[in-house]
């Protein structure tokens, strides 16, 4: 019997409906009244319509875990009230509802019973001993992800054992081949220009275990950790969520978000989440209907759900967010970029994990096993084509925050009594992924029949593979289970053991006692053929999807020069659009919705000044709270640059990215790096322009002495149309900087404190302006085709020092990098903070520090310059600038003045306006409009 | 002797640590307990002198916020909570999902377990939140926990339920009762009903409330998250006035002064 009960909020049009199996109708009164429903501003009714007219009703797919069921059985037997089972759903009166296929459906008929039951089932044999190539590429294809050369190399291996691999195993060898789990596009031997390089992962392993001084652990672990004070490590990772945020934007965020915890969570024997930081890159929002490829989402839909998955994840777990960007490109409207990352601390004696041992149990913590996300893994290392959302829908997941929560509470408890080998993340290719990893030495003997389900009917191959959220491996020593026991208990978490290490160096999988896998541990790791893969450069390498775009080159340097607004109307509106471009506007709604505020931590938050509007580089986070000492996180990344020139590019986004950290007061010795690299599938023109953006990469870490600890690659940014048509979304680096500061109050923000201060640019400024904001908004024909701004690397260490110690011994009152909307935008947005206007004297700029200057170089190209690296700074005077900048290029701008003008005056040659210097007055709170407007209508 | 405090916890609270930390720079004795513990017995209400129910989600806010907590300290857990608040030494603080929860046990405004007479739901913005805002001690209160706390007050929010809501007559006791803790207040200080400044459309522009022994107070804010000047985003522009951790220092105060 089930009881139907459904509440109506008052004003509010929709309806929610919670069914529940086993118990009386005055049982179900009771749960109405005091459960269910609140008597102040809703009703409800038991099993009849609380609204007249037509309903539909929406509810989770069977199978689909609802989070609130396990709450509703806890207080009903709180209550005295035992529940069968029980579900919850929502009818809308409204007849256009929008809900998602993937996840959700239409209730058209009452159910029975809300119990699943079903026969679990069974392990295949897959005949693969005498398949032909072809029918080997028709195996892989759409499942396996395998190409012909490694399907021949698993059809040896079980030609040579003389039997046929069951699905479990044929699951896994892909699972552990794929490029998402292999990286066999970074390990692979390189020609590149018919020149012999060594493996990707190799060069930058190489360069940044050169720079150890800061190293706790790199490349080794799920996240890269770093010393910090008193013992304590700091730890970051950054991922890509790119594949299932196509298809399911709101759950494929929330997935990301609560993998990349796990992978923070599961560094050594388990660390703290304190930070988490999103970045995405989206089509612009106006793109029109038309130019969307098809089963590619409109870029408006994405940002929303993405930013509303991202918030409904990280507040839930209590991480702040406190560091992100949005930026756009065309070419992403094939396939986004999501990028989030997480930081955590945790005390380096439990930084590293153990080794485990023979008899070290296994055991799976957290969330149950269902079907969701099987093939996750391989599915993410594929292009995105058409039939992507059709034939992927089960590599969405549901994600259930407060189940990670508790994971995690218990987790670290667990550490601080010491119970605990190693934790690993269930994340990627699930149980496969993690148990596979840790028993490469040992082997390992799993019974699957031990892990907790979602519902029955699974079979062990499903078991085995499923990428279900909120699940985690322990490894531990049996004498340590009861402990361990106890504290999972307190905290609600179910866990079980799976099974052992048992020293056979063999992966063994059982059911019931049945055999479903028995691989070579050698085999599975070091089976994967070695590639070697050849790159050439082509005059265009950024792909095809440039149709009407003229060949790079074509422009002369005369081409590239850019008009001059004429009048004060004209500067005003190019400024405003520049200000209005998505990768410059106030993303401050989008931040208002994340909970930045949660563990009290941030000394430096994503907005200050008078009307905490005004935006800032990055957040000094103080991990103890009665302590000094800080951490800072920020990034970098410029899609568009790195289309024009893959090399400065990144050079670009790591520059911008340690600028970040040394404009509040950081000291670029004290930091270290990561790298994502989001990359087209790497044919061979592709390849080329990661292989350079590689070479960037370890020139920085060379110039500056710090390490990259930690990356991550997805190199399937690629969309297949029907016709056989490509779409290479821009090639992103993504850099991440973890820095540590001893003294969180020695820092400062962006917003202009002091009226009558002298406004300073520090910095080597570069002439070029291609890939800018300004050029994208006035000439976005050429903006690709025009050289981007090359930052000088010699000088750079130097700019950062000056700045540095600028801010340290208290003379630099505010500090904002040059980046996105140049330097114009750098100084609204510090008079935006400071509720203050300046005035800026151009006279004479374009003489001396530009580099490579050339006759004719203009104030606009200055005024909207981004080369990264250039800093605009507040100082008492001009002497003060002098004496802190004396071995570094500098121009003192002006000065900052009450009011809210900000006035522009330019060379003496400039045209004949009517007072002759002035090149534009504009107010401040006008211009703020603009600025804010786009993301304010989008987030209301 | 510093003044035992059992911060409670329960799966998805969220900021237990803050909390913890600001009775402690209070000079109270926190603890944080989970409230399995007390429903197992290993930790009793009965040995502490202040509860704090800490800002999160408690049990993912299922149903609505601070539902199922709020149930369980009502039913599983009622005698030993009917016992604590029966003491005349004991105080209770709840801040954001612990308000909720509050509201939810009936604990506020009229200390009656199980019997619901306010409610704190969906911000009229019908989104999640964060961003500091002002607030100002209603001076009628006279609660000891609000003792010796005038002027505008900054402290952060951060919630998606938030909005004070009750039928006009048990606002009017409320009212009357001066139970009323604090109110958001627009620039020039007055009580607003205007977003942002109100963040969630509450009515009257009630930010907390407290009973009429004035010995539970309840808030949406986060006062726990402002125990030092840095942690206002404004500290580098000037003298900025730490406004949470008074209301901590009153409770721990007026725990040591009722010591039995």
């Amino acid at each position: 019997m089930i009881q139907k009960i459904r509440v109506q909020t008052i004003g509010q049009p929709n309806i929610k409906v919670y069914r529940l199996e086993g118990i009386s109708v005055k049982d179900a009164k009771i749960l109405a009244e005091k459960l269910l429903s609140e008597r102040i501003n809703q009703k409800y009714t038991i099993n009849q319509p609380i609204a007249r007219g037509k309903v539909i009703e929406i509810a989770y797919k069977p199978g689909v875990m609802n989070p609130e069921v396990v709450s509703i059985t806890k207080a009903a037997s709180d209550l005295g009230i035992k529940l069968i089972s029980c579900d919850s759903s929502i009818e809308y009166l409204s007849q256009k509802v929008s809900f998602n296929p993937l996840t959700e459906h239409i209730i058209t008929e009452e159910p029975k019973t809300l119990i699943l039951k079903a026969k679990p089932g069974k392990t295949q044999i897959i005949s693969i001993r005498n398949l032909t190539d072809q029918q080997l590429l028709d195996l892989s294809k759409d499942t396996l992800f395998l190409n012909l050369e490694e399907m021949k190399k698993v059809q040896k291996y079980f030609q040579k054992i003389k039997r046929d691999p069951s699905d479990l195993e044929l699951e896994t060898l892909a699972q552990t081949w794929s490029e998402h789990s292999g990286h066999k596009t970074f390990k692979a031997d390189l020609i590149i220009d018919g020149k012999e390089k060594e493996p990707l992962m190799t060069r930058l392993k190489k360069e940044a275990l050169k720079h150890d001084k800061n190293i706790v652990s790199a490349f080794v672990d799920n996240s890269g950790v770093m010393d910090f004070y008193d013992g304590f490590g700091i730890c970051g990772k950054v991922e890509t969520h790119n594949a299932p945020s196509a298809i399911e934007p709101y759950g494929g965020a929330m997935t990301g978000s609560g993998g990349v915890f796990r992978d923070i969570a599961a560094t050594g024997k388990g660390a703290k989440n304190i930070a988490s930081t999103d970045v995405f890159c989206f089509a612009p929002l106006d793109l029109s209907a038309n130019e969307l490829p098809m089963g590619c989402l409109p870029p408006e839909y994405l940002l929303k759900r993405v930013v509303a998955g991202v918030r409904d994840y990280g507040n839930r777990m209590g991480i702040p967010t406190n560091n992100g960007s949005v930026h756009f490109h065309k070419d992403f409207r094939a396939k986004p970029s999501v990028i989030v990352g997480a930081f955590g601390i945790v005390p380096k004696k439990y930084a590293k994990k153990e080794k485990p041992k023979v008899e070290d149990l296994i055991i799976t913590i957290g969330g149950r096993t269902g079907r969701d996300g099987i093939h996750g893994a391989t599915f993410s290392s594929g292009e995105m084509t058409e039939k992507t959302i059709e034939v992927h829908s089960s590599a969405v997941q549901i994600g259930n925050a407060i189940e990670e929560k508790r994971m995690f509470d218990a987790l670290l408890e667990a550490r601080d009594q010491d119970l605990i080998r190693l934790v690993q993340d269930c994340g990627g290719g699930g149980f496969s992924s993690a148990i596979g990893e840790i028993g490469e030495e040992l082997g390992v003997l799993i019974d699957l029949k031990n892990a907790p389900l979602k519902y029955q009917g699974l079979a062990p191959w499903e078991i085995w593979m499923s990428e279900s959220q909120e699940r985690m491996i322990v490894v531990l020593e049996k004498i340590n289970l009861k402990k361990f026991e106890d504290i999972c208990k307190k905290y609600n978490v179910e866990f079980a053991v799976l099974g052992k290490f048992d020293g056979s160096k063999k992966l063994n999988v059982t059911f019931e006692g049945k055999v479903a896998g028995d691989l070579d541990m050698q085999f599975l790791h070091h089976g994967l053929p070695k590639r070697i893969l050849i790159a050439k450069k082509s005059n265009r390498h950024s792909g095809e999807q440039s149709d009407s775009r003229i060949k790079k080159g074509s422009w002369t340097s005369q081409d590239d020069r850019v008009e001059q607004p004429k009048t004060e109307r004209e500067w005003i509106k190019v400024l405003e659009k520049v200000l209005a471009h998505g990768n410059v506007n106030s993303k401050e709604p989008i931040v208002r919705l994340y909970d930045h505020s949660v563990q009290g931590t941030n000394d430096l938050q994503s907005y200050s000044g008078t009307n905490l509007d005004g935006p800032n580089d990055s957040p000094v986070l103080r991990p103890f709270l009665d302590k000094k000492y800080g951490m800072v996180i920020s990034h970098g990344l410029n899609p568009v640059l790195n289309n024009i020139d893959p090399y400065w590019g990144s050079i670009w986004a790591a520059t911008e990215a340690l600028s970040n950290f040394v404009a509040v007061g950081g000291n670029y010795k004290e930091a270290c790096l990561i790298n994502n690299y989001i990359w087209p599938f790497p044919d061979e023109q592709s390849l080329w322009s990661l292989d350079r953006s590689v070479d960037a990469v370890v020139d920085f870490m060379k110039t500056f002495k710090i390490p990259v600890i930690s990356g991550k690659d997805s190199l399937s940014s690629s969309y297949r149309s029907k016709d056989g048509k490509v779409i290479k979304i821009p090639p992103v680096l993504c850099i991440s900087v973890l820095g540590k500061i001893p003294d969180a109050g020695k820092t400062v923000t962006a917003d202009f404190k002091r009226s009558g201060s002298t406004i300073v640019l520090v910095g080597k400024m570069d002439k070029n302006l291609g890939g800018s904001v300004y050029y994208q908004v006035l000439y976005p024909e050429r903006a690709e085709q025009v050289e981007g701004p090359k930052v000088d690397l010699k000088i750079l260490p130097k700019t950062f020092d000056a700045i540095c110690k600028g801010i340290q011994t208290g003379k630099i009152l505010s500090s904002h990098d040059v980046s996105e909307g140049g330097v114009i935008g750098a100084i609204f947005e510090m008079c935006v903070g400071g509720g203050m206007g300046a005035t800026i004297h151009l006279g004479g700029v374009t003489s001396s520090h530009l580099r490579g200057d050339r006759m004719g170089s203009s104030e606009v190209e200055f005024l909207f310059n981004e080369t990264a690296g250039c800093f605009i700074v507040e100082v008492e005077n001009e002497s003060m600038a002098k004496q802190l900048f004396k071995n570094v290029p500098f121009r003192i701008l002006g000065k900052t003045k009450e009011g809210n003008k900000m006035e522009i005056y330019g060379n003496k040659t400039s045209l004949p306006l009517r007072d002759k210097k002035k090149l534009f007055v504009v107010d401040v709170n006008d211009l703020k409009k603009v600025w804010q407007e786009p993301m304010r209508r989008l987030f209301p | 002797m510093k003044p035992k405090v059992l911060v409670l916890k329960a799966d998805g609270t969220n900021r237990d640590y803050e909390m913890s930390y600001a009775f402690n720079v209070a000079g109270g004795n926190p603890k944080i307990v989970h409230v399995n513990e007390l429903r197992n017995g290993s930790e009793k209400m009965s040995d502490y002198q202040i509860l704090a129910l800490p800002g999160g989600f408690a049990y993912g806010d299922d149903i609505v916020s601070g539902k199922i907590l709020a149930i369980e300290l009502t039913s599983f857990l009622g005698q030993e909570m009917r016992k604590f608040i029966d003491r005349k030494d004991t105080a209770i603080i709840g801040v954001c999902n612990g308000f909720q929860v509050l509201v939810r046990t009936g604990l506020l405004p009229f200390r009656k377990i199980g019997e619901m007479d306010v409610t704190l739901t969906n911000n009229d913005s019908g989104h999640f939140e964060c961003r500091w805002i002002k607030l100002k001690v209603n001076g009628k209160n006279n609660s000891k926990f609000l003792q010796g706390i005038d002027g505008i007050m900054w402290l952060p929010i951060a919630h998606g339920e938030g909005k004070f809501l009750t039928d006009q007559k048990t606002l009017k006791e409320i009212e009357n009762k001066n139970l009323v803790a604090f109110r958001y207040v627009d620039d020039n200080g007055s009580p607003t009903q205007k977003y942002p400044d109100n963040p969630n459309g509450s009515l009257n522009a009630i930010v907390g409330i407290t009973d009429e022994t004035g010995r539970i107070l309840g808030m949406m804010p986060h006062p726990e998250c402002f125990i030092r000047a840095e942690q206002h985003p404004n500290w580098r522009r000037g003298t900025v006035k730490v406004d949470g951790l008074p209301i901590f220092e009153n409770i721990v105060k007026f725990a040591k002064e009722n010591k039995k």
